[in-house]
Parts: C-alpha cells; sequence; structure tokens
C-alpha cells in the first residue's frame, strides 16, 4: 500500500502542476490573477464535448479547435475587460472572478449538469507497477506536465516571444524602452494560459466528469500550489504540486479521505502565515526579511 | 351601403375578440399540478417529463372529473434549484411558495430534491394547504414529523424509496452474495451528506454487524470528489471481497471506472445514481461491467418483464421523447403520482385539500411500480413482492453492456455473477 501511495502521489502532484501551470504563467508575466481560469478550464471542456458529441467530429479536431477558441477567450477578455483596469490587482481579481462566475453559472443554468459530460480516455488500457495497477492516462498526465514544464522553459529561453514575456516579467518599464509592447504581451500571456487550462481539461478530465462546480475546484487547487510555491515561480509550482499531491494521497491513505479536501487549503494558510511570499516567491521577499 | 358594410366588420371583430377573452362558453378552467423541484438535473428534468407524459394521457381521455364535471390538467414546473451545490434551502423555498402561490395548484407533485428542503418545506406546504406527493428526496424525518402531528402535515405524500427502505434493499442484495459467494468483508464508501451516511450507518448496524460481517472500512466523501484511487487501493490491500458505494453525485461514476482499471478483485455493489440508466455504459467507456447497482423504483431507468407495466412505461417515454429513461430515481413515482392525484380528485368529487388528502390517503392501486399504498407517515410501503408493495430493482451491469435485474428474487432475472480474477469464498 505504501509503493500504491508513493505512486499515485507523483500522479496527483502531476495532474496538480498540469492544473496549475497556465494560472502561474499568465501571473508571473502580466501580474493578472486569472481567476477566471477554472472557468476556462471546463468552457474548454464543454466546447470539446459538444463538438465531439453533439456535433460528431473527431476528438483530436474537437480538441484541437476548443484549445485555441478558449485562447482567443482568454485574449477577448483581456482586451475588452482587463486592459481597462491593467495595474489595479483588486479590479483585476473581480472583474476576472465575475467573468469566470459568470461562466460557470451560465453552464449551470443551461443544464449542463449530470454524469454524461466527460472526455473520452487518450490511451485505455492499465500497467501493473508493483502490484499497483495505474491506467495509461494519468502516465501520460505525467508526461504532459513533464513536456510542459520543459516546453515552457525552452519557449522563455530561447524565442523571442519568451524573451519579450521574461523581460516583461522582469521590468515592466524597462522591457518598454527597449520596444517591447507590454499590453499586447500581457494579452497573450492571458490568453497562453487560458490555452494552458484548455490543454489541462483535455488530459485531466477523461479521469473524472465535467461540471461546473469542477471549475471552482481547479481554481482553488490552481490557487493553492501558486500560493505555497510563490506566484510566478514555475520552479515554485512543480515543487508546491509534489508536497500538496503527495500530502493529499498520505491523507487519504493514513486518515481519511474526508480530510483530503482542507489539505490544500490548510496549505495555503501555514504558508501565508510564516512566508506570506510562497516557498520560492520574491514579491515581498525584502518585507520579509525586514 | 359602404357605412353599413363598416359597421358589419366591426360588429364580427368585436365578437371575436370578445370570445377570445371569455373564451369557448361552458369551458372550465384547467386543474393545475404543479412541479416545484430541481430541473437541471437529471431526476428532476426526467420526472418532470413523465408528469407531462402522465397529464397528456389523462387529458386526451377528457380529464378529471370534479362534480360532474371533465376538467383538463395543467403543468405548472417551476426550477427551485435545490440539488445544486450552494443554494441555500429559503431560495428553493421561495421557488415552492411561489408556485404555489401564483399557479394555486392543486396538488404538488416531486417536489424538493434535497431532504434538507423537503423538511425544512413542510410548513409552507401545511400554511397553504396544498398536498403534495414527493418522489425525490427521501428522508425519514419527513414521516417522522407526519407522524407527530398528522393533522399539520397531512398534507406531505411520499411515493418514492426512503432511506430505510434502501437500507433494507442494500441489506437484502449483502445477504445474497454472503449466501451465494460466502464473503463477509465489506469495504463501505459513501457521499457524505446525510441520507447517505444514514443509509451506509444503516447497513452497517442492521445488517453487517448483526450478520458477522468485517466492516474493514468506512469512508465518507465531499460531494464533487472524483479520485478514488487511494480508497481503491486500501480496499485492495485489506481484502475487501465486496465494496459498497452509496452516492448520487454525477462525478461517482468514476468510481467504478477507476475501480476497473486498476482491477481491484472485490465485487462493486450497492448505489451509484449515474450507473442506473443504459447511457452509463458508453459515458463510462464500457468500464462498469460487474457491477451491482440499484435502482429507487421499478420502471425509473429499468423495466421487468416480470411487472409488465414497467415495461409498457418505459417503452412509452422512448417513444415519445427518444431516448430512454436515465434516473434510476423519480421518474416512475412522478408518473404515478399524478393518477393517484387524479384518481383522488375524482373520488373526492371537489378540489378541496382535505377532501383530496383524505382520499390520497386510501390509494391502493397496482402501477408501474408495483402495489402502491401508503402507511401512517404517509410513506409508500416497500417490499419485494410487487403484488403486495411498491418495488424497487437491483441489477447487475454485464460484461457486454446488459442489465440484469438480480435481486428481489421475485423480479430477478439471473443470479450474481463474480468479476473477472473474483473467487468465491465458498
Amino acid at each position: 500500500m505504501f509503493l500504491g501511495t508513493i505512486i499515485y502521489g507523483l500522479l496527483n502532484s502531476a495532474v496538480l502542476a498540469v492544473m496549475a501551470i497556465g494560472f502561474n504563467l499568465t501571473f508571473g508575466i502580466s501580474g493578472v490573477a486569472n481567476f477566471a481560469y477554472g472557468a476556462m478550464y471546463i468552457f474548454s471542456a464543454y466546447l470539446s464535448w459538444t463538438l465531439f458529441n453533439l456535433l460528431e467530429l473527431p476528438y483530436w479536431l474537437a480538441v484541437c479547435a476548443s484549445i485555441p477558441t478558449t485562447m482567443a477567450l482568454g485574449a477577448l477578455m483581456y482586451r475588452f475587460v482587463l486592459l481597462r483596469v491593467r495595474g489595479q490587482a483588486l479590479s483585476e481579481v473581480i472583474a476576472t472572478f465575475g467573468i469566470g462566475l459568470a461562466i460557470l453559472e451560465l453552464f449551470n443554468y443551461l443544464g449542463f449538469v449530470g454524469f454524461e459530460y466527460t472526455l473520452p480516455v487518450l490511451i485505455d488500457d492499465s500497467i501493473m507497477i508493483g502490484d499497483t495497477m495505474v491506467d495509461w492516462q494519468r502516465i501520460l498526465v505525467t508526461g504532459v506536465a513533464g513536456l510542459l514544464v520543459a516546453g515552457l522553459w525552452a519557449f522563455t529561453h530561447y524565442t523571442r516571444m519568451g524573451l519579450a514575456f521574461r523581460g516583461i516579467a522582469q521590468d515592466e518599464r524597462t522591457a518598454l524602452t527597449l520596444g517591447i509592447e507590454s499590453d499586447r504581451i500581457a494579452m497573450l500571456s492571458v490568453s497562453l494560459g487560458c490555452g494552458l487550462a484548455a490543454l489541462a481539461a483535455t488530459v485531466i478530465i477523461p479521469l473524472g466528469s465535467i461540471s461546473p462546480s469542477e471549475g471552482y475546484e481547479v481554481l482553488i487547487k490552481a490557487l493553492a500550489v501558486c500560493i505555497i510555491g510563490g506566484l510566478g515561480s514555475t520552479g515554485g509550482v512543480i515543487v508546491a504540486s509534489f508536497l500538496i499531491g503527495f500530502a493529499e494521497r498520505f491523507t487519504d491513505t493514513y486518515i481519511s479521505s474526508h480530510w483530503t479536501m482542507i489539505v490544500s487549503l490548510a496549505a495555503i494558510l501555514l504558508v501565508l502565515g510564516f512566508k506570506p511570499s510562497g516557498l520560492f516567491g520574491r514579491q515581498k521577499e525584502l518585507e520579509e526579511r525586514i | 351601403m359602404k357605412s353599413r358594410s363598416i359597421w358589419c366588420c366591426l360588429m364580427i371583430i368585436a365578437a371575436l375578440a370578445s370570445l377570445m377573452v371569455v373564451g369557448p362558453a361552458g369551458a372550465a378552467e384547467p386543474i393545475v399540478i404543479g412541479v416545484p423541484t430541481s430541473l437541471g438535473f437529471l431526476e428532476g428534468k426526467e420526472s418532470h417529463k413523465v408528469v407531462q407524459m402522465a397529464v397528456s394521457e389523462i387529458n386526451a381521455k377528457g380529464g378529471v372529473t370534479v362534480g360532474g364535471q371533465k376538467r383538463l390538467l395543467e403543468v405548472s414546473s417551476m426550477d427551485i434549484r435545490d440539488a445544486a451545490p450552494g443554494v441555500p434551502v429559503p431560495e428553493a423555498l421561495l421557488g415552492i411558495e411561489k408556485n404555489i402561490l401564483e399557479k394555486k395548484p392543486v396538488g404538488i407533485v416531486v417536489g424538493p430534491f434535497r431532504s434538507e428542503a423537503l423538511v425544512a418545506g413542510m410548513d409552507l406546504i401545511s400554511k397553504y394547504k396544498t398536498p403534495m406527493i414527493g418522489t425525490i428526496a427521501m428522508t425519514p424525518a419527513s414521516e417522522a414529523k407526519v407522524k407527530e402531528d398528522p393533522e399539520k402535515y397531512k398534507y406531505v405524500f411520499r411515493n418514492c424509496l426512503n432511506a430505510v427502505y434502501l437500507v433494507k434493499y442494500l441489506a437484502g442484495t449483502m445477504e445474497a452474495i454472503n449466501k451465494e459467494f460466502g464473503f463477509t468483508k465489506v469495504y463501505i464508501m459513501h457521499q457524505d451528506v446525510a441520507w447517505a451516511r444514514a443509509t451506509a450507518d444503516g447497513v452497517k448496524k442492521s445488517y453487517f454487524e448483526k450478520a458477522g460481517w468485517e466492516v474493514l472500512e468506512q469512508e465518507a466523501y465531499p460531494t464533487g470528489t472524483s479520485d478514488f484511487s487511494s480508497a481503491l487501493m486500501k480496499a485492495r490491500s485489506k481484502g475487501a471481497q465486496v465494496i459498497m458505494p452509496i452516492f448520487d453525485m454525477p462525478q461517482s461514476g468514476i468510481l467504478v471506472k477507476q475501480w476497473k482499471s486498476m482491477g481491484v478483485p472485490a465485487l462493486m455493489a450497492g448505489f451509484i445514481s449515474p450507473l442506473a440508466g443504459t447511457d452509463a455504459w458508453k459515458s463510462f467507456d464500457a468500464k462498469i461491467g460487474g457491477a451491482v447497482n440499484c435502482v429507487f423504483e421499478m420502471g425509473s431507468a429499468i423495466a421487468s418483464d416480470k411487472l409488465p407495466k414497467s415495461v409498457e412505461f418505459y417503452n412509452k417515454y422512448k417513444k415519445i421523447y427518444g431516448k430512454e429513461l436515465q434516473a434510476g430515481h423519480g421518474p416512475a413515482p412522478a408518473y404515478e403520482s399524478v393518477y393517484i392525484l387524479a384518481e383522488a380528485i375524482e373520488r373526492a368529487g371537489s378540489l378541496d385539500p382535505d377532501a383530496v388528502v383524505a382520499q390520497i390517503k386510501k390509494t391502493d392501486r397496482t402501477g408501474i411500480m408495483g402495489r402502491i399504498r401508503f402507511d401512517e407517515g404517509n410513506q409508500v410501503i416497500y417490499g419485494f413482492d410487487p403484488k403486495e408493495t411498491a418495488v424497487a430493482a437491483v441489477f447487475q451491469w454485464t460484461d457486454d453492456g446488459k442489465r440484469r435485474i438480480v435481486f428481489p428474487e421475485s423480479l430477478a432475472d439471473s443470479k450474481i455473477q463474480l468479476p473477472k480474477g473474483l473467487k468465491s469464498a465458498k
């Protein structure tokens, strides 16, 4: 059982990392805390479901259509709403949370609630690791998590746009003097974050189901991972995913599933109490030292 | 000549207008049946549809006779959203009150989804003296209130399974499993809501403890949980022979899919609402073969040749709506409730709520879910023989996507089969 818990802890960590990386990327670059992130995740999942089940498109085509659509929705949200409140953190949070709420409640209102709302697994098989059976879909999520981290690192270090992203993240004013258009880059970062939410939904939803309430849960988990790791820190996201991922599975196995949902919330409280910037965050590092 | 023809035209228009306002001479007002429930959820959605189906059937025969006059029925629905997470009970009650005050229904069918809303709403029902035949909320607490103050709460009836009878059905299934395979080790998993906790505790106390079973663990899961891998690992390592799930959330079907993917060598037998209908096979990627599941009322999502009326009802729904019933709880009693109410109105000969309630209480009707009679708590009486009582059904998914009724014996098509890799302890 111990080995099984370790294996599922690892797989759970990968799920959390994939869930949170888009939120972290947007915040790290543009400073926008996109509270519509969970809604974008669910929007993309419902869109894939609709294209696949109602319009009967091939699944790969449904996914290929839903990811760019979600990215476009993110870009529109920035262009028409966030641009007007850019730099006012509270207004950004209220605006994105309001948009997210509207999207999720719209699905509730339209009756998108039920067990039939799920996406198919990409690999329908399992393997035995030790005495633990693991399905390939979870292994796929782990692979996607690894590829995402490596891909984002390469993107931000070796591409022109990625370097512009980093420039804005490091110092927006200096980046502006070098001709990097900060509003455009911020819009792209929100859009890319939404695209990553859509990608996460594509690989994670087949392990569960689509429901509007899932949107709130994804947002809470992404927030927990980012706050614990330190907002904007990719390394922090990975470490925090492992911490929460293992803590959840060990709580499940050795305490009770009843307490699992509290793990991430308790971890947020703990970190905020002792190191408000998170494990690898630098936002308030100076104030914390003082 | 010209002014005469203008006058003629005006008179014809005036006559037509008066006809539109007054309606055909002698036509009586329709009798309104209220359906305030969670219409966004499968159980509420399909219950609403079958209520409309029953009303159409009655209206096609001329309607209901009240005081020698035939009157048509009309359905007035209201989405009270009480099943949705985060919707407070007072908001749901407001919906019921709005439905009563605006539409003035002679009776309510289906009613609240969550037991919390039912219990809190009983005072409202009594205040407006509106007979209600509930078909979803399952708490026995409502019966206790009826028994405590029968005069005040006599308007509240329940025509579906309650938690006490569900315990009896699950205990009966476990007894059959024990008799057939000698299994005595169970792992209980349930949703962390009042009715599921009460049901799990009920089966544990009334059957497992008395019959000498070993309850390896009893775990509660918050509504919305969709990863059960840790519990399934525990069940495997502790040597569980039976896993008894009790869930009514959409995500719970994933439990069975994970059970299959992880190859846990234990029989999955209990209640998982998304597993009831035929659509589950496709939704859960054909990974539910071997699971044993309970349907709360015969006719809801499943029918038996041994109860021809259930087959007739099931097929009629499919013909009208082009799809089979998927909700294992709600539709059959909702359909029956319309007939119970209509027959009670005819017997009472008036729409007076006290007279109608007195006649509902005297109901003795054999329909799609067996024989329907109410006890002193206004709860429909359940048992295992459809000739004597209302019946539920426990069925098993086969590996080729079919459903076979395995309990009660009076309706069973076959015996429970063990999934691959699981051996009998006998």
